[in-house]
């Protein structure tokens, strides 16, 4: 059977309609439960740099609730930053940070203890780095080491260095083969830090 | 299996996907992927998993639609409705597994351009029947699955020294590990070998295969 030569044209159309409303469908349904997911990620990331606030194993709904409950969102005398509290008192900032990685933009934010200087951690909500490369900084292994570590008081706050290499109490080792996500998530958190020690001193003069 | 010659049955195009004509090392096909998320067997698994719901039902719904389809815009449809699938498992994993989701990264969307996909539409689904179309998609798929596997176990236990993110005993502890395994290079290396080892199992079947037919000829002339 010879077809006519709009059949091709209306064929596409007809197929392109039918596939793609079933994956919009697919979104709608899903849209409330990949936001709820990509909130929870955030609140996982602000909560766990807290101490005091996070502990293994919580479940996603203890989770929201210490992040609503105990966690107080930023203003300007925090720089941005959000905070957990004890008597009206800061006790830890939870300054959140972003920038390129070495494929897309990371997102995470950093634990800082009220005297501004001592790191408590490091978390991510947000990366597309190489998996088992440069997606490794969101492992244990590496964000671990960030705790306790003191924010230098000038120059880079926090310093990258070669694995095996020795540290001071401002560096920390970077990720072995993934020298691009190293090098780019310093400049990210160095960066971030500069800029919210530069508010806060804004905010602090008279 | 190009719909030219004659028809296979589905027990050969299971052989055919799986190791005769096996899109990894018979046709070297897909290789991208195999070379970026092999590092880690969590990553392999979903990754094969992906794959294989993929093809086995962009097969099946080229096959459908194929007596319908326009000769000069079938492979706009066919990229179309790989798409359809790739974006549903994206879609999935985004609201069902969000870890996953965030360390496949681009990877998931990149099933789109996997050349098995396509390959499989143009050269089996396009001129066969749903069944034999879904079977043939499905069979190509593990078999580009179990040559990944295989691959991402070795890069895993040597470059980390752990299996599915678990501590394997000796490699975790007294292996000095190969950094290099987990990394870009690692890939080719492993991928290097497999082929080799691969295509040498195969050319011992066939040398085989030969002489005892020889021996046929040779018993029967006698």
């Amino acid at each position: 059977m010879r077809r006519q030569r709009w059949f091709a044209t209306v064929y596409m159309f007809v197929v392109m309609m039918a596939f793609s409303s079933v994956v919009i469908g697919l979104a709608r349904y899903t849209d409330e439960r990949v936001e709820a997911n990509q909130a929870l990620a955030f609140e996982r990331a602000v909560v766990r740099v807290l101490p005091g606030v996070y502990e293994e194993g919580l479940s996603g709904l203890e989770i929201h609730r210490r992040f609503v409950e105990q966690v107080d969102e930023p203003t300007e005398a925090t720089a941005g930053a959000y905070s957990h509290k004890s008597n009206g008192v800061v006790q830890t900032y939870a300054l959140p940070f972003e920038g390129q990685g070495f494929w897309a933009t990371i997102k995470g934010i950093i634990g800082i203890k009220a005297d501004r200087e001592t790191v408590t951690a490091i978390s991510f909500y947000e990366q597309n780095e190489t998996p088992g490369l440069g997606a490794r900084i969101t492992e244990p292994e590496f964000r671990d080491q960030f705790e306790g570590k003191v924010l230098a008081a000038d120059g880079k706050t926090l310093t990258f260095r070669r694995p095996g290499e020795t540290l001071t109490p401002s560096q920390v080792h970077a990720v072995t083969g993934a020298t691009q996500t190293s090098v780019r998530l310093e400049k990210i958190v160095n960066d971030a830090v500069a800029q919210w020690r530069e508010q806060l001193s804004g905010e602090s003069r008279p | 299996m190009n719909g030219m010659g004659k028809p296979k049955p589905i027990k050969a195009l299971m052989v055919d996907g799986l190791w005769d004509n096996n899109p990894i090392f018979q046709q070297v096909l897909g290789i991208c992927s195999t070379l970026a998320v092999t590092n880690l067997v969590l990553n392999t698994v979903v990754m094969c998993a992906g794959l294989v719901f993929t093809l086995s039902l962009s097969a099946l719904s080229v096959s459908i639609l194929r007596s319908l389809t326009p000769r000069n815009v079938r492979m706009m449809v066919e990229t179309l409705i790989i798409a359809f699938y790739v974006i549903i498992v994206d879609i999935m994993l985004k609201a069902y597994w969000p870890a996953m989701s965030d360390n496949l990264g681009p990877y998931v969307g990149l099933i789109i351009t996997n050349c098995i996909v396509m390959g499989r539409c143009e050269a089996c689904a396009n001129s066969n029947p749903p069944l034999k179309a879904m079977v043939d998609g499905c069979f190509n798929a593990l078999g580009y699955s179990f040559i990944l596997l295989i691959i991402a176990v070795f890069r895993e236990v040597m470059g980390m020294g752990t299996f599915l993110g678990l501590d394997v005993p000796y490699f975790s502890t007294h292996w000095d590990k190969w950094i290099i395994m987990v990394m870009p290079p690692g890939a080719f290396f492993m991928l290097a070998v497999v082929i080799w080892v691969m295509r040498s199992i195969q050319m011992g079947r066939e040398a085989k295969q030969k002489n005892s037919a020889a021996g046929g000829k040779q018993e029967k002339s006698q």
